[in-house]
């Protein structure tokens, strides 16, 4: 029994009263930071579009890539598969560029359990801090395209960070900047008069594995999904090469 | 295919589950009947497993470390700012299952040594000066075993990219193997000890746990049968991801006969051969020390195959379609 009886005391008053304001105060920050949040959303934006229509396979792009970040043998941040399918005569090849997806809600950024990898809120790109990965590959096993793996020289996650060096001074990434055919597409998706939001708006554009509810930032115009793991016509013959060390998609 | 996690991690699985295992078991010995007759006639069951849990989950939490990149490459390089960057993981607090996960390996790790103090010296007994001590600290280890045991499953079973992790039902699988291999080990140590004056007494523990092994080793294949009908039943990823387990699968001979055979039904069978008599008819449990040391060893083999398993046949399978 409270010394003061059985209603309620000063102190359980003043208690009552200061955790009112505080859920008030937490409630204001709250709806706070969802109004950043939006407003974040609607700032810079960058996104690619590959018009697979316009790519050649020439591998440009893989090899500006290498060069501009001095990629290991053996490991990839961009590269280029070939898709074959069909039975002679009726055959064809298309060519899918992969790179990171740089998602608007990236599994590799919720699994990493240093924060190593993070979104970037004024741009929407996903990156990775060297100094504070560990190389635990959590990321890499979470990442739905297989764009990680470990440097041999840092052991941390690498992938590719839309040439942010580059991007940040206003120059486009080296594959785009490379592309022959200018099959790649780069920009702010949330300015309406970019190229590439017009790009978005005017085609019907696809994303890879949409099902994982990953929210690609980078679009596909024409891709061919194919896959042999699922042929999605009967009795078709399909084959990738993917030009990695790792043969197979995963 | 490209393993990215090889055999330190799942021997660091399989050590972390027989750790935390063995912990869960000592401490729900110690706390059943709140510590009354039942713990004090098996106290040793409970001093074998306090003093089984620190080891594994210690060697095990050092095999993660020699997966890491960074530590490889500090290895390679004489870093010493690389070999220890794995500290980055204690520097934040974020909701990533590897990050959780590792706290409460941290906590665990040191909790099982100061339990495991409590036991150490050569006259612990059920009513010494540290049974209080004793017993508040078994009411931590259960939690704390059981949460080292189910995380490890939840971190496989948090990625969508893959499917065969991806099943609810594998922290489970996860948390009844630790149990399982956690009884084995314990079943080993009191058979190799062979330290028990008292014949009756001694075959009374070793009966104890081999019910245990048994119920735990049939919840274990309940959760199999699960895992596996849940995933063949349906459409898409989880259908062709359970395929490597199934006839034609590349690791369907790993299973079937290295897990479910000889890691279960051959020692849940043996278990049951000599625990039934005395369950059903009440005849005296006599069993040969070997028999006991084959059937820990055996479960333990088992679940370090499952842990096989299920990493290799996770990271060669992925979702299809592009």
């Amino acid at each position: 029994m409270s010394e003061h009886g059985e209603g309620i005391s000063r102190r359980g008053l003043l208690n009552r009263i200061s955790l009112g304001a505080a859920t008030v105060t937490v409630a204001a920050a709250t709806s706070g930071n969802a109004l950043a949040a939006v407003a974040k959303d609607s700032q810079v934006h960058y996104a690619m579009v590959l018009d697979t229509r316009r790519c050649i396979g020439c591998h440009a792009c893989s090899v500006a890539c290498k060069t501009e970040f001095a990629v290991p043998l053996g490991a990839t941040r961009s590269w280029v598969e070939y898709v074959e399918k069909g039975t002679y005569p009726n055959v064809s090849r298309h060519f899918l560029p992969r790179l990171c997806n740089h998602c608007r809600n990236p599994q590799c950024v919720n699994v990493c359990p240093t924060g190593a990898t993070f979104k970037r809120s004024e741009d929407g790109i996903v990156v990775v801090d060297k100094e504070i990965c560990i190389g635990c590959k959590y990321c890499i096993q979470a990442c739905p395209y297989d764009v990680r793996f470990i440097h041999p020289d840092t052991g941390a996650a690498d992938k590719c960070d839309f040439c942010l060096h580059r991007v940040s001074r206003g120059v486009a990434p080296s594959c785009v900047n490379t592309c022959q055919g200018k099959a790649r597409i780069f920009g702010d998706m949330n300015d309406p008069t970019s190229e590439v939001a017009q790009m978005i708006a005017t085609n019907p554009v696809t994303v890879l594995r949409q099902g994982m509810g990953t929210r690609p930032s980078v679009f596909y115009i024409a891709a061919d999904h194919s896959d042999p793991r699922e042929t999605r016509i009967p009795n078709q013959y399909v084959r990738v090469d993917t030009h990695r060390r790792i043969q197979e998609r995963r | 295919m490209e393993l990215h996690w090889g055999l330190p991690v799942i021997i660091y699985l399989f050590l972390a589950g027989l750790g935390a295992g063995a912990l869960t078991v000592s401490g729900s010995v110690l706390l059943r009947g709140g510590g009354g007759w039942f713990a004090g006639q098996h106290f040793r069951i409970a001093r074998y497993g306090a003093l089984l849990a620190p080891l594994p989950l210690i060697v095990g939490t050092g095999m993660i470390v020699f997966e890491l990149g960074t530590f490889r490459a500090g290895i390679e390089q004489f870093d010493i700012a690389k070999l220890f960057r794995w500290i980055n993981l204690f520097k934040t607090i974020n909701l990533s299952p590897m990050n959780i996960g590792s706290w409460v390996l941290g906590l665990c790790i040191l909790f099982s040594l100061a339990y495991a103090w409590t036991f150490l010296t050569p006259t612990a007994c059920a009513k010494d000066d540290q049974c209080k001590v004793r017993r508040v600290m078994a009411w931590i280890a259960v939690p704390l075993g059981i949460a080292v045991a189910i995380y490890t499953g939840i971190m496989l079973g948090a990625m969508p990219s893959r499917p065969f992790w991806n099943s609810q039902i594998l922290a489970m699988l996860f948390l009844f193997s630790a149990l399982s291999t956690g009884v084995a080990g314990i079943l080993c140590m009191h058979a190799i000890c062979h330290c028990e004056e008292n014949q009756e007494l001694r075959a009374q523990a070793g009966y104890i746990l081999s019910v245990s092994d048994a119920l735990l080793i049939g919840l274990e294949l309940l959760i199999i049968f699960l895992f596996i009908m849940f995933a063949h039943l349906t459409i898409g990823d989880p259908a062709h991801a359970i395929a490597v387990i199934l006839p034609g699968g590349v690791l369907v001979w790993w299973f079937w006969i290295g897990v479910v055979l000889f890691g279960m039904l051959v020692p849940g069978l043996v278990e049951l051969r000599y625990t039934l008599p005395k369950l059903l008819h009440h005849n005296p449990y006599r069993v040969l020390r070997s028999v006991e040391i084959a059937i820990g060893v055996l479960v333990l083999a088992g679940g370090f195959l499952l842990r096989y398993v299920i990493v290799v046949a996770g990271q060669i399978t992925g979702p299809v379609g592009m």
